[in-house]
Protein backbone atom coordinates (compact mmCIF):
# COMPACT_ATOMS: atom_id res chain seq x y z
CA UNK A 1 0.00 0.00 0.00
CA UNK A 2 1.32 3.41 -0.90
CA UNK A 3 1.89 5.88 1.86
CA UNK A 4 -0.89 8.27 0.80
CA UNK A 5 -3.54 5.61 1.25
CA UNK A 6 -2.87 4.75 4.88
CA UNK A 7 -6.12 6.47 5.89
CA UNK A 8 -7.82 3.41 4.40
CA UNK A 9 -6.80 1.54 7.55
CA UNK A 10 -9.70 3.22 9.29
CA UNK A 11 -12.17 1.64 6.86
CA UNK A 12 -13.43 -1.90 6.48
CA UNK A 13 -11.89 -2.39 3.07
CA UNK A 14 -13.81 -5.57 2.37
CA UNK A 15 -16.97 -3.42 2.42
CA UNK A 16 -15.64 -1.06 -0.25
CA UNK A 17 -16.64 0.23 -2.73
CA UNK A 18 -19.50 1.88 -0.84
CA UNK A 19 -23.03 1.74 -2.21
CA UNK A 20 -23.63 5.50 -2.56
CA UNK A 21 -24.53 6.95 -5.97
CA UNK A 22 -21.77 8.12 -8.31
CA UNK A 23 -21.05 11.78 -7.56
CA UNK A 24 -22.27 11.61 -3.96
CA UNK A 25 -20.43 13.67 -1.35
CA UNK A 26 -20.68 11.09 1.45
CA UNK A 27 -17.55 9.23 0.34
CA UNK A 28 -15.57 12.48 0.41
CA UNK A 29 -16.59 13.09 4.02
CA UNK A 30 -15.80 9.48 4.91
CA UNK A 31 -12.27 9.99 3.57
CA UNK A 32 -11.89 13.34 5.36
CA UNK A 33 -12.92 11.78 8.66
CA UNK A 34 -10.34 9.01 8.20
CA UNK A 35 -7.62 11.51 7.28
CA UNK A 36 -8.39 13.61 10.34
CA UNK A 37 -8.23 10.56 12.60
CA UNK A 38 -4.94 9.55 11.00
CA UNK A 39 -3.53 13.04 11.46
CA UNK A 40 -4.31 12.89 15.16
CA UNK A 41 -3.09 9.29 15.50
CA UNK A 42 -6.42 8.06 16.77
CA UNK A 43 -6.30 4.44 17.81
CA UNK A 44 -8.93 2.24 16.21
CA UNK A 45 -9.77 0.79 19.59
CA UNK A 46 -10.88 3.68 21.72
CA UNK A 47 -12.79 5.41 18.95
CA UNK A 48 -16.50 4.91 18.36
CA UNK A 49 -18.50 6.03 15.35
CA UNK A 50 -22.22 6.73 15.68
CA UNK A 51 -24.66 7.53 12.90
CA UNK A 52 -28.36 8.04 12.42
CA UNK A 53 -30.55 7.04 9.49
CA UNK A 54 -30.35 8.07 5.87
CA UNK A 55 -27.71 7.81 3.17
CA UNK A 56 -25.13 9.36 5.47
CA UNK A 57 -26.37 7.16 8.30
CA UNK A 58 -24.78 4.25 6.52
CA UNK A 59 -21.30 5.76 7.02
CA UNK A 60 -20.71 4.29 10.47
CA UNK A 61 -20.73 0.75 9.09
CA UNK A 62 -17.76 1.42 6.81
CA UNK A 63 -15.33 2.31 9.59
CA UNK A 64 -13.07 -0.37 10.94
CA UNK A 65 -14.07 0.69 14.46
CA UNK A 66 -16.86 -0.22 16.83
CA UNK A 67 -19.83 1.63 15.42
CA UNK A 68 -23.50 2.12 16.18
CA UNK A 69 -26.20 2.75 13.61
CA UNK A 70 -28.98 4.26 15.70
CA UNK A 71 -32.69 4.87 15.10
CA UNK A 72 -33.65 7.88 12.98
CA UNK A 73 -32.59 11.13 14.66
CA UNK A 74 -31.20 9.47 17.77
CA UNK A 75 -27.46 9.48 17.09
CA UNK A 76 -26.81 12.30 19.59
CA UNK A 77 -28.36 10.81 22.73
CA UNK A 78 -26.71 7.47 21.94
CA UNK A 79 -23.33 9.20 21.46
CA UNK A 80 -23.80 11.11 24.71
CA UNK A 81 -24.66 7.90 26.52
CA UNK A 82 -21.50 6.25 25.18
CA UNK A 83 -19.27 9.18 26.11
CA UNK A 84 -20.68 9.54 29.60
CA UNK A 85 -20.47 5.83 30.31
CA UNK A 86 -16.83 5.68 29.18
CA UNK A 87 -15.16 9.08 29.06
CA UNK A 88 -11.93 7.67 27.61
CA UNK A 89 -13.55 6.95 24.26
CA UNK A 90 -13.38 9.33 21.29
CA UNK A 91 -16.98 9.55 20.15
CA UNK A 92 -17.77 10.78 16.65
CA UNK A 93 -21.15 11.19 15.00
CA UNK A 94 -21.59 11.27 11.22
CA UNK A 95 -25.10 11.93 10.07
CA UNK A 96 -27.24 13.96 7.73
CA UNK A 97 -29.09 17.25 8.04
CA UNK A 98 -32.55 15.64 8.08
CA UNK A 99 -31.47 13.29 10.84
CA UNK A 100 -29.70 15.87 13.01
CA UNK A 101 -31.86 18.97 12.50
CA UNK A 102 -35.23 17.50 11.54
CA UNK A 103 -36.24 14.44 13.52
CA UNK A 104 -33.29 14.85 15.91
CA UNK A 105 -33.46 18.65 16.23
CA UNK A 106 -34.46 18.65 19.87
CA UNK A 107 -31.52 16.41 20.74
CA UNK A 108 -29.07 18.79 19.03
CA UNK A 109 -30.50 21.70 21.01
CA UNK A 110 -30.01 19.91 24.30
CA UNK A 111 -26.76 18.15 23.43
CA UNK A 112 -25.17 21.53 22.72
CA UNK A 113 -26.55 22.79 26.02
CA UNK A 114 -24.97 19.86 27.86
CA UNK A 115 -21.75 20.35 25.85
CA UNK A 116 -20.72 16.70 26.04
CA UNK A 117 -17.30 16.04 24.54
CA UNK A 118 -18.37 14.54 21.22
CA UNK A 119 -17.66 15.52 17.61
CA UNK A 120 -20.53 15.74 15.16
CA UNK A 121 -19.93 15.77 11.42
CA UNK A 122 -23.05 16.71 9.53
CA UNK A 123 -23.22 15.85 5.85
CA UNK A 124 -25.54 18.67 4.94
CA UNK A 125 -26.95 18.09 1.45
CA UNK A 126 -30.18 20.08 1.85
CA UNK A 127 -32.32 17.11 0.88
CA UNK A 128 -33.79 13.82 2.14
CA UNK A 129 -31.85 11.81 -0.42
CA UNK A 130 -32.54 8.22 0.61
CA UNK A 131 -36.30 8.64 0.52
CA UNK A 132 -36.31 10.18 -2.94
CA UNK A 133 -35.59 13.88 -2.53
CA UNK A 134 -37.95 15.63 -0.13
CA UNK A 135 -37.39 19.10 1.29
CA UNK A 136 -35.14 19.02 4.39
CA UNK A 137 -34.54 21.52 7.22
CA UNK A 138 -31.54 22.94 5.33
CA UNK A 139 -33.18 23.23 1.89
CA UNK A 140 -32.67 26.78 0.60
CA UNK A 141 -35.61 29.16 0.14
CA UNK A 142 -37.44 28.66 -3.16
CA UNK A 143 -35.44 25.53 -3.92
CA UNK A 144 -37.43 22.86 -5.78
CA UNK A 145 -37.74 19.38 -4.31
CA UNK A 146 -40.32 16.57 -4.51
CA UNK A 147 -42.32 18.11 -1.69
CA UNK A 148 -41.80 21.74 -2.69
CA UNK A 149 -42.61 21.59 -6.43
CA UNK A 150 -43.20 25.36 -6.55
CA UNK A 151 -40.15 26.16 -4.44
CA UNK A 152 -39.45 25.94 -0.71
CA UNK A 153 -41.35 28.56 1.31
CA UNK A 154 -39.61 27.94 4.66
CA UNK A 155 -36.32 29.44 5.76
CA UNK A 156 -33.50 26.90 6.22
CA UNK A 157 -32.48 26.22 9.81
CA UNK A 158 -29.72 28.42 11.23
CA UNK A 159 -27.47 25.71 12.64
CA UNK A 160 -24.65 28.12 13.37
CA UNK A 161 -26.83 30.19 15.68
CA UNK A 162 -28.23 27.09 17.32
CA UNK A 163 -24.86 25.50 18.08
CA UNK A 164 -22.97 28.68 18.96
CA UNK A 165 -25.81 29.84 21.22
CA UNK A 166 -24.34 27.49 23.82
CA UNK A 167 -20.74 28.39 22.94
CA UNK A 168 -20.00 25.10 21.24
CA UNK A 169 -17.47 24.65 18.45
CA UNK A 170 -19.03 25.24 15.03
CA UNK A 171 -17.35 24.91 11.65
CA UNK A 172 -18.75 25.03 8.15
CA UNK A 173 -17.07 23.74 5.04
CA UNK A 174 -17.93 22.05 1.75
CA UNK A 175 -16.97 18.93 -0.15
CA UNK A 176 -15.14 21.19 -2.63
CA UNK A 177 -12.85 22.83 -0.04
CA UNK A 178 -11.10 19.59 0.93
CA UNK A 179 -8.14 21.03 2.85
CA UNK A 180 -10.39 23.44 4.68
CA UNK A 181 -12.87 20.69 5.55
CA UNK A 182 -10.04 18.48 6.82
CA UNK A 183 -8.80 21.33 9.00
CA UNK A 184 -12.32 21.83 10.36
CA UNK A 185 -12.71 18.15 11.28
CA UNK A 186 -9.23 17.92 12.79
CA UNK A 187 -9.78 20.98 14.97
CA UNK A 188 -13.22 19.72 15.94
CA UNK A 189 -11.75 16.42 17.09
CA UNK A 190 -9.21 18.28 19.22
CA UNK A 191 -11.85 20.51 20.77
CA UNK A 192 -12.91 19.72 24.33
CA UNK A 193 -16.68 19.77 24.49
CA UNK A 194 -19.26 19.46 21.79
CA UNK A 195 -17.95 20.28 18.33
CA UNK A 196 -20.09 20.52 15.24
CA UNK A 197 -18.84 20.46 11.66
CA UNK A 198 -21.38 21.14 8.95
CA UNK A 199 -20.11 20.02 5.57
CA UNK A 200 -22.18 21.20 2.63
CA UNK A 201 -22.41 18.24 0.34
CA UNK A 202 -23.96 17.45 -3.02
CA UNK A 203 -26.72 15.02 -3.90
CA UNK A 204 -26.97 14.93 -7.67
CA UNK A 205 -29.40 12.00 -7.87
CA UNK A 206 -32.28 13.38 -5.84
CA UNK A 207 -31.55 17.08 -5.56
CA UNK A 208 -29.08 18.57 -8.04
CA UNK A 209 -30.67 17.20 -11.18
CA UNK A 210 -34.04 18.70 -10.24
CA UNK A 211 -32.38 22.07 -9.70
CA UNK A 212 -30.78 22.13 -13.15
CA UNK A 213 -27.30 20.78 -12.42
CA UNK A 214 -25.99 18.43 -15.10
CA UNK A 215 -23.62 16.53 -12.82
CA UNK A 216 -22.07 16.67 -9.38
CA UNK A 217 -19.00 18.43 -10.77
CA UNK A 218 -21.22 21.42 -11.51
CA UNK A 219 -22.53 21.28 -7.97
CA UNK A 220 -18.98 21.24 -6.58
CA UNK A 221 -18.11 24.21 -8.78
CA UNK A 222 -21.12 26.07 -7.40
CA UNK A 223 -19.64 25.57 -3.90
CA UNK A 224 -16.38 26.98 -5.20
CA UNK A 225 -18.17 30.05 -6.55
CA UNK A 226 -20.52 30.54 -3.60
CA UNK A 227 -18.45 29.94 -0.49
CA UNK A 228 -15.54 32.12 0.62
CA UNK A 229 -13.26 31.21 3.48
CA UNK A 230 -13.57 33.53 6.46
CA UNK A 231 -10.94 33.09 9.16
CA UNK A 232 -11.49 36.17 11.27
CA UNK A 233 -15.07 36.49 12.22
CA UNK A 234 -17.27 35.40 15.07
CA UNK A 235 -20.22 34.93 12.76
CA UNK A 236 -20.24 33.30 9.34
CA UNK A 237 -22.46 34.79 6.63
CA UNK A 238 -24.54 32.32 4.66
CA UNK A 239 -21.95 32.30 1.83
CA UNK A 240 -18.91 31.95 4.08
CA UNK A 241 -17.11 28.92 5.47
CA UNK A 242 -14.89 28.89 8.53
CA UNK A 243 -14.48 27.90 12.15
CA UNK A 244 -16.10 29.48 15.19
CA UNK A 245 -14.81 28.34 18.56
CA UNK B 1 -31.78 0.04 45.72
CA UNK B 2 -32.04 -3.35 44.09
CA UNK B 3 -30.94 -1.85 40.79
CA UNK B 4 -27.77 -0.50 42.39
CA UNK B 5 -27.04 -3.89 43.94
CA UNK B 6 -27.73 -5.59 40.62
CA UNK B 7 -24.92 -3.51 39.15
CA UNK B 8 -26.65 -0.42 37.74
CA UNK B 9 -24.06 2.13 36.55
CA UNK B 10 -26.05 4.42 34.30
CA UNK B 11 -29.53 5.88 34.41
CA UNK B 12 -31.18 8.33 32.05
CA UNK B 13 -34.71 9.55 32.53
CA UNK B 14 -37.28 12.26 32.09
CA UNK B 15 -39.64 13.37 34.87
CA UNK B 16 -43.06 11.73 34.73
CA UNK B 17 -45.69 10.93 37.34
CA UNK B 18 -45.66 8.33 38.88
CA UNK B 19 -42.13 7.19 38.00
CA UNK B 20 -40.07 10.27 38.96
CA UNK B 21 -39.30 8.91 42.42
CA UNK B 22 -36.85 6.45 40.88
CA UNK B 23 -34.96 9.34 39.27
CA UNK B 24 -34.96 11.27 42.58
CA UNK B 25 -33.61 8.27 44.47
CA UNK B 26 -30.85 7.40 42.00
CA UNK B 27 -29.51 10.96 41.79
CA UNK B 28 -28.20 10.47 45.31
CA UNK B 29 -26.45 7.19 44.59
CA UNK B 30 -22.71 7.61 44.28
CA UNK B 31 -22.11 4.63 42.02
CA UNK B 32 -24.67 5.57 39.36
CA UNK B 33 -24.26 8.17 36.65
CA UNK B 34 -27.63 9.85 36.27
CA UNK B 35 -28.65 11.94 33.31
CA UNK B 36 -31.88 13.90 33.06
CA UNK B 37 -32.63 14.06 29.35
CA UNK B 38 -34.89 16.27 27.24
CA UNK B 39 -37.47 13.51 26.66
CA UNK B 40 -38.05 9.79 26.93
CA UNK B 41 -36.75 9.12 23.43
CA UNK B 42 -33.43 10.67 24.37
CA UNK B 43 -33.45 8.77 27.68
CA UNK B 44 -33.85 5.34 26.14
CA UNK B 45 -31.26 6.14 23.47
CA UNK B 46 -28.78 7.43 26.03
CA UNK B 47 -29.02 4.15 27.93
CA UNK B 48 -28.62 2.22 24.67
CA UNK B 49 -25.35 4.08 24.10
CA UNK B 50 -24.22 3.69 27.71
CA UNK B 51 -25.06 0.00 27.74
CA UNK B 52 -23.08 -0.61 24.57
CA UNK B 53 -20.20 1.29 26.16
CA UNK B 54 -20.23 -1.24 29.00
CA UNK B 55 -22.49 0.22 31.69
CA UNK B 56 -25.47 -1.64 33.10
CA UNK B 57 -28.22 0.80 32.23
CA UNK B 58 -31.80 1.50 33.12
CA UNK B 59 -34.55 4.05 32.55
CA UNK B 60 -37.90 4.49 34.25
CA UNK B 61 -41.08 6.01 32.89
CA UNK B 62 -44.85 5.75 32.73
CA UNK B 63 -47.29 5.07 29.89
CA UNK B 64 -46.87 8.26 27.80
CA UNK B 65 -43.07 8.04 28.00
CA UNK B 66 -43.17 4.33 27.32
CA UNK B 67 -45.10 5.04 24.11
CA UNK B 68 -42.36 7.43 23.02
CA UNK B 69 -39.69 4.81 23.65
CA UNK B 70 -41.24 2.11 21.51
CA UNK B 71 -39.24 2.64 18.31
CA UNK B 72 -35.95 2.49 20.13
CA UNK B 73 -36.99 -0.56 22.16
CA UNK B 74 -37.49 -2.49 18.92
CA UNK B 75 -34.21 -1.06 17.68
CA UNK B 76 -32.43 -2.30 20.81
CA UNK B 77 -33.89 -5.78 20.28
CA UNK B 78 -32.44 -5.76 16.77
CA UNK B 79 -29.04 -4.49 17.98
CA UNK B 80 -29.17 -6.88 20.96
CA UNK B 81 -28.49 -4.34 23.69
CA UNK B 82 -29.07 -5.30 27.35
CA UNK B 83 -31.33 -2.71 29.05
CA UNK B 84 -33.85 -2.50 31.84
CA UNK B 85 -36.91 -0.34 31.28
CA UNK B 86 -39.21 0.30 34.21
CA UNK B 87 -42.76 1.29 33.37
CA UNK B 88 -44.87 2.51 36.29
CA UNK B 89 -48.29 2.39 34.69
CA UNK B 90 -50.98 5.04 35.05
CA UNK B 91 -54.48 5.44 33.64
CA UNK B 92 -54.54 6.12 29.88
CA UNK B 93 -54.89 6.60 26.98
CA UNK B 94 -53.64 10.14 26.47
CA UNK B 95 -52.72 11.98 29.61
CA UNK B 96 -55.41 9.98 31.41
CA UNK B 97 -55.25 9.97 35.20
CA UNK B 98 -51.58 10.46 36.04
CA UNK B 99 -51.79 9.58 39.72
CA UNK B 100 -54.00 6.51 39.48
CA UNK B 101 -52.91 2.94 38.73
CA UNK B 102 -53.82 1.03 35.60
CA UNK B 103 -52.58 -1.94 33.64
CA UNK B 104 -53.08 -0.57 30.18
CA UNK B 105 -49.56 -1.05 28.81
CA UNK B 106 -49.59 -4.85 28.76
CA UNK B 107 -49.95 -5.22 25.01
CA UNK B 108 -47.63 -2.30 24.40
CA UNK B 109 -44.85 -4.20 26.19
CA UNK B 110 -45.17 -7.07 23.75
CA UNK B 111 -46.31 -5.44 20.52
CA UNK B 112 -45.48 -1.74 20.95
CA UNK B 113 -42.67 -1.50 18.42
CA UNK B 114 -42.91 -2.41 14.77
CA UNK B 115 -41.67 -5.78 13.54
CA UNK B 116 -41.14 -9.06 15.36
CA UNK B 117 -39.47 -9.19 18.73
CA UNK B 118 -39.88 -11.31 21.83
CA UNK B 119 -39.55 -9.28 25.01
CA UNK B 120 -39.23 -10.59 28.55
CA UNK B 121 -41.59 -8.72 30.89
CA UNK B 122 -41.90 -8.98 34.68
CA UNK B 123 -44.76 -7.57 36.74
CA UNK B 124 -44.26 -7.97 40.52
CA UNK B 125 -46.97 -6.99 43.00
CA UNK B 126 -45.16 -5.98 46.19
CA UNK B 127 -42.14 -3.97 47.27
CA UNK B 128 -40.29 -7.15 48.22
CA UNK B 129 -41.01 -8.66 44.83
CA UNK B 130 -40.03 -5.46 43.04
CA UNK B 131 -36.70 -5.71 44.83
CA UNK B 132 -36.22 -9.33 43.82
CA UNK B 133 -37.39 -8.88 40.25
CA UNK B 134 -35.17 -5.88 39.64
CA UNK B 135 -32.30 -8.36 40.02
CA UNK B 136 -34.09 -10.78 37.70
CA UNK B 137 -34.69 -8.05 35.14
CA UNK B 138 -31.02 -7.04 35.09
CA UNK B 139 -29.88 -10.66 34.93
CA UNK B 140 -32.33 -11.56 32.17
CA UNK B 141 -31.22 -8.49 30.20
CA UNK B 142 -27.57 -9.51 30.43
CA UNK B 143 -28.30 -13.13 29.57
CA UNK B 144 -30.59 -12.37 26.64
CA UNK B 145 -28.85 -9.19 25.41
CA UNK B 146 -32.20 -7.50 25.08
CA UNK B 147 -34.31 -4.80 26.74
CA UNK B 148 -36.22 -6.33 29.66
CA UNK B 149 -39.32 -4.55 30.88
CA UNK B 150 -40.14 -4.30 34.56
CA UNK B 151 -43.77 -3.30 34.97
CA UNK B 152 -45.29 -1.67 37.98
CA UNK B 153 -48.20 0.65 38.60
CA UNK B 154 -48.67 3.76 40.68
CA UNK B 155 -50.26 1.58 43.36
CA UNK B 156 -47.48 -0.94 43.88
CA UNK B 157 -44.69 1.58 43.46
CA UNK B 158 -46.07 3.92 46.11
CA UNK B 159 -46.33 1.27 48.79
CA UNK B 160 -44.17 1.29 51.90
CA UNK B 161 -43.41 -2.26 52.94
CA UNK B 162 -40.76 -4.05 54.89
CA UNK B 163 -38.33 -5.97 52.77
CA UNK B 164 -35.31 -8.12 53.35
CA UNK B 165 -32.28 -6.67 51.59
CA UNK B 166 -31.10 -9.98 50.27
CA UNK B 167 -28.19 -10.26 47.86
CA UNK B 168 -29.45 -12.16 44.87
CA UNK B 169 -26.97 -13.56 42.35
CA UNK B 170 -25.93 -11.06 39.67
CA UNK B 171 -25.18 -11.96 36.05
CA UNK B 172 -22.12 -10.26 34.68
CA UNK B 173 -21.76 -8.50 31.36
CA UNK B 174 -20.70 -10.79 28.54
CA UNK B 175 -20.88 -8.25 25.71
CA UNK B 176 -17.52 -6.52 25.15
CA UNK B 177 -17.83 -2.73 25.51
CA UNK B 178 -17.53 -0.31 22.59
CA UNK B 179 -14.03 0.72 21.62
CA UNK B 180 -12.51 -2.74 21.78
CA UNK B 181 -13.19 -4.13 18.32
CA UNK B 182 -14.69 -3.32 14.92
CA UNK B 183 -18.28 -4.46 15.36
CA UNK B 184 -21.15 -2.59 13.75
CA UNK B 185 -24.36 -2.41 15.79
CA UNK B 186 -27.22 -1.71 13.43
CA UNK B 187 -30.98 -1.82 13.44
CA UNK B 188 -30.90 -2.98 9.84
CA UNK B 189 -31.16 -6.68 9.12
CA UNK B 190 -27.59 -7.81 9.49
CA UNK B 191 -25.22 -10.73 9.39
CA UNK B 192 -21.75 -10.77 10.93
CA UNK B 193 -21.81 -7.04 11.74
CA UNK B 194 -22.70 -6.02 8.17
CA UNK B 195 -26.09 -4.80 6.99
CA UNK B 196 -27.84 -7.23 4.62
CA UNK B 197 -31.08 -5.64 3.50
CA UNK B 198 -32.14 -7.72 0.52
CA UNK B 199 -31.67 -11.33 1.63
CA UNK B 200 -34.89 -12.79 3.02
CA UNK B 201 -33.12 -15.84 4.35
CA UNK B 202 -30.81 -13.76 6.52
CA UNK B 203 -33.79 -11.94 8.03
CA UNK B 204 -35.65 -15.17 8.79
CA UNK B 205 -32.55 -16.57 10.48
CA UNK B 206 -32.07 -13.38 12.51
CA UNK B 207 -35.66 -13.39 13.80
CA UNK B 208 -35.43 -17.10 14.60
CA UNK B 209 -32.22 -16.38 16.52
CA UNK B 210 -33.92 -13.60 18.53
CA UNK B 211 -36.89 -15.86 19.32
CA UNK B 212 -34.85 -18.87 20.42
CA UNK B 213 -32.57 -16.72 22.55
CA UNK B 214 -35.46 -15.07 24.39
CA UNK B 215 -37.25 -18.39 24.96
CA UNK B 216 -34.11 -19.97 26.32
CA UNK B 217 -33.43 -17.18 28.81
CA UNK B 218 -37.05 -16.82 29.88
CA UNK B 219 -37.15 -20.51 30.87
CA UNK B 220 -34.91 -19.56 33.81
CA UNK B 221 -37.56 -17.18 35.10
CA UNK B 222 -40.81 -19.19 35.18
CA UNK B 223 -42.22 -16.98 37.88
CA UNK B 224 -45.88 -17.25 38.88
CA UNK B 225 -47.98 -17.67 41.98
CA UNK B 226 -50.78 -20.21 42.26
CA UNK B 227 -53.17 -20.41 45.18
CA UNK B 228 -55.05 -23.66 44.86
CA UNK B 229 -58.63 -23.97 46.04
CA UNK B 230 -60.09 -27.49 46.06
CA UNK B 231 -63.58 -26.26 46.85
CA UNK B 232 -63.87 -23.95 43.88
CA UNK B 233 -64.17 -24.68 40.19
CA UNK B 234 -63.37 -21.11 39.22
CA UNK B 235 -59.83 -19.86 38.63
CA UNK B 236 -59.12 -16.13 38.83
CA UNK B 237 -56.19 -14.86 36.79
CA UNK B 238 -54.84 -11.51 37.90
CA UNK B 239 -51.53 -9.68 38.34
CA UNK B 240 -49.93 -6.51 39.69
CA UNK B 241 -51.79 -4.11 41.96
CA UNK B 242 -55.15 -5.76 41.33
CA UNK B 243 -53.90 -9.17 42.47
CA UNK B 244 -53.35 -7.78 45.98
CA UNK B 245 -57.03 -6.95 46.29
CA UNK B 246 -58.03 -10.26 44.74
CA UNK B 247 -56.08 -12.15 47.43
CA UNK B 248 -59.08 -11.45 49.68
CA UNK B 249 -61.13 -13.82 47.52
CA UNK B 250 -58.87 -16.82 47.98
CA UNK B 251 -61.37 -18.52 50.34
CA UNK B 252 -63.86 -18.75 47.51
CA UNK B 253 -61.74 -19.01 44.37
CA UNK B 254 -58.44 -20.33 43.13
CA UNK B 255 -56.00 -17.63 42.07
CA UNK B 256 -53.24 -17.67 39.47
CA UNK B 257 -50.88 -14.72 39.22
CA UNK B 258 -48.21 -14.59 36.51
CA UNK B 259 -45.12 -12.55 37.41
CA UNK B 260 -43.22 -13.10 34.20
CA UNK B 261 -46.11 -11.99 32.07
CA UNK B 262 -44.28 -12.31 28.75
CA UNK B 263 -43.48 -14.80 27.32
CA UNK B 264 -46.50 -16.47 28.98
CA UNK B 265 -45.61 -19.12 31.54
CA UNK B 266 -46.80 -22.46 30.12
CA UNK B 267 -47.78 -23.78 33.52
CA UNK B 268 -51.16 -22.06 33.23
CA UNK B 269 -52.18 -24.69 30.65
CA UNK B 270 -52.05 -27.53 33.19
CA UNK B 271 -53.46 -25.44 36.03
CA UNK B 272 -56.41 -24.24 33.96
CA UNK B 273 -57.48 -27.82 33.15
CA UNK B 274 -58.60 -28.30 36.75
CA UNK B 275 -61.17 -25.50 36.60
CA UNK B 276 -64.52 -25.18 34.83
CA UNK B 277 -64.43 -21.42 34.56
CA UNK B 278 -61.50 -19.10 34.07
CA UNK B 279 -61.91 -15.42 34.97
CA UNK B 280 -59.28 -12.89 33.96
CA UNK B 281 -59.31 -9.62 35.88
CA UNK B 282 -57.12 -6.72 34.87
CA UNK B 283 -57.12 -2.93 35.03
CA UNK B 284 -57.76 -2.36 31.35
CA UNK B 285 -60.50 -3.02 28.81
CA UNK B 286 -59.14 -6.44 27.88
CA UNK B 287 -55.51 -7.11 27.02
CA UNK B 288 -53.96 -10.08 28.82
CA UNK B 289 -57.27 -11.95 28.56
CA UNK B 290 -56.74 -12.34 24.83
CA UNK B 291 -53.29 -13.82 25.36
CA UNK B 292 -54.70 -16.26 27.93
CA UNK B 293 -57.58 -17.25 25.64
CA UNK B 294 -55.17 -17.82 22.80
CA UNK B 295 -52.89 -19.98 24.92
CA UNK B 296 -55.69 -22.07 26.48
CA UNK B 297 -57.87 -22.41 23.38
CA UNK B 298 -61.04 -21.98 25.43
CA UNK B 299 -63.55 -19.35 26.39
CA UNK B 300 -62.46 -17.13 29.24
CA UNK B 301 -64.54 -14.71 31.36
CA UNK B 302 -63.29 -11.21 31.75
CA UNK B 303 -63.76 -8.50 34.37
CA UNK B 304 -62.30 -5.12 33.46
CA UNK B 305 -61.40 -2.65 36.23
CA UNK B 306 -61.22 0.84 34.79
CA UNK B 307 -60.45 4.30 36.14
CA UNK B 308 -57.86 3.30 38.73
CA UNK B 309 -60.35 2.30 41.42
CA UNK B 310 -60.45 -1.25 42.77
CA UNK B 311 -63.84 -2.05 44.33
CA UNK B 312 -64.18 -5.57 45.71
CA UNK B 313 -67.98 -5.30 45.95
CA UNK B 314 -68.17 -4.58 42.26
CA UNK B 315 -65.89 -7.52 41.53
CA UNK B 316 -68.05 -9.76 43.76
CA UNK B 317 -71.23 -8.82 41.91
CA UNK B 318 -69.66 -9.73 38.60
CA UNK B 319 -68.18 -12.96 39.95
CA UNK B 320 -71.59 -13.98 41.34
CA UNK B 321 -73.04 -13.58 37.87
CA UNK B 322 -70.38 -15.90 36.47
CA UNK B 323 -71.01 -18.37 39.30
CA UNK B 324 -74.77 -18.51 38.70
CA UNK B 325 -74.35 -18.67 34.92
CA UNK B 326 -73.36 -22.33 35.10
Amino acid sequence: MTKELTYLNYLKQDRLPHQWCPGCGNGIVLKLACQAMEKLNFLKTGTVMVSGIGCSGRSAGFFDLDSVHTAHGRALPVAEGIKLANEKLNVMVISGDGDLFGIGGNHLLHASRRNTDITIICISNAIYGMTGGQCSPTTELSSRTLTTPRGNVDTPINVQALVTAHNCFYARSTTYHLNHALKCITEALQHKGLSFVEIKSQCITNDGRRRGFKNSYEMLMSYKDTYKINNNSSVLEHDEIGIIK
Amino acid sequence: MAAVKAGLNFFAGYPITPASEILHELVNQKTVKVLQMEDEIASVNAIIGASLAGAKSMTATSGPGFSLMQESIGHAHMMEVPLVIVNVQRVGPGTGMPTFPAQGDIMQCKYGSHGDYFPIVFYPNSVAELYEFTFNAFNAAEESLSPVILLSDSYVSHLYETIEEADYPVSNRTLAPLGTSNRHFTGLTHKDSSPVTSDHGVHKKLIKHLETKQKKVSRKYNNYEYIENKYSDILLITYGALSRAVYDLKEDFAIYRPVRIFPLVDKIKTIAKKYKEIVVMEMNAGQYVNEIERLLHREVNFIPILGGKIDLNEIWTKLRRIKTKK
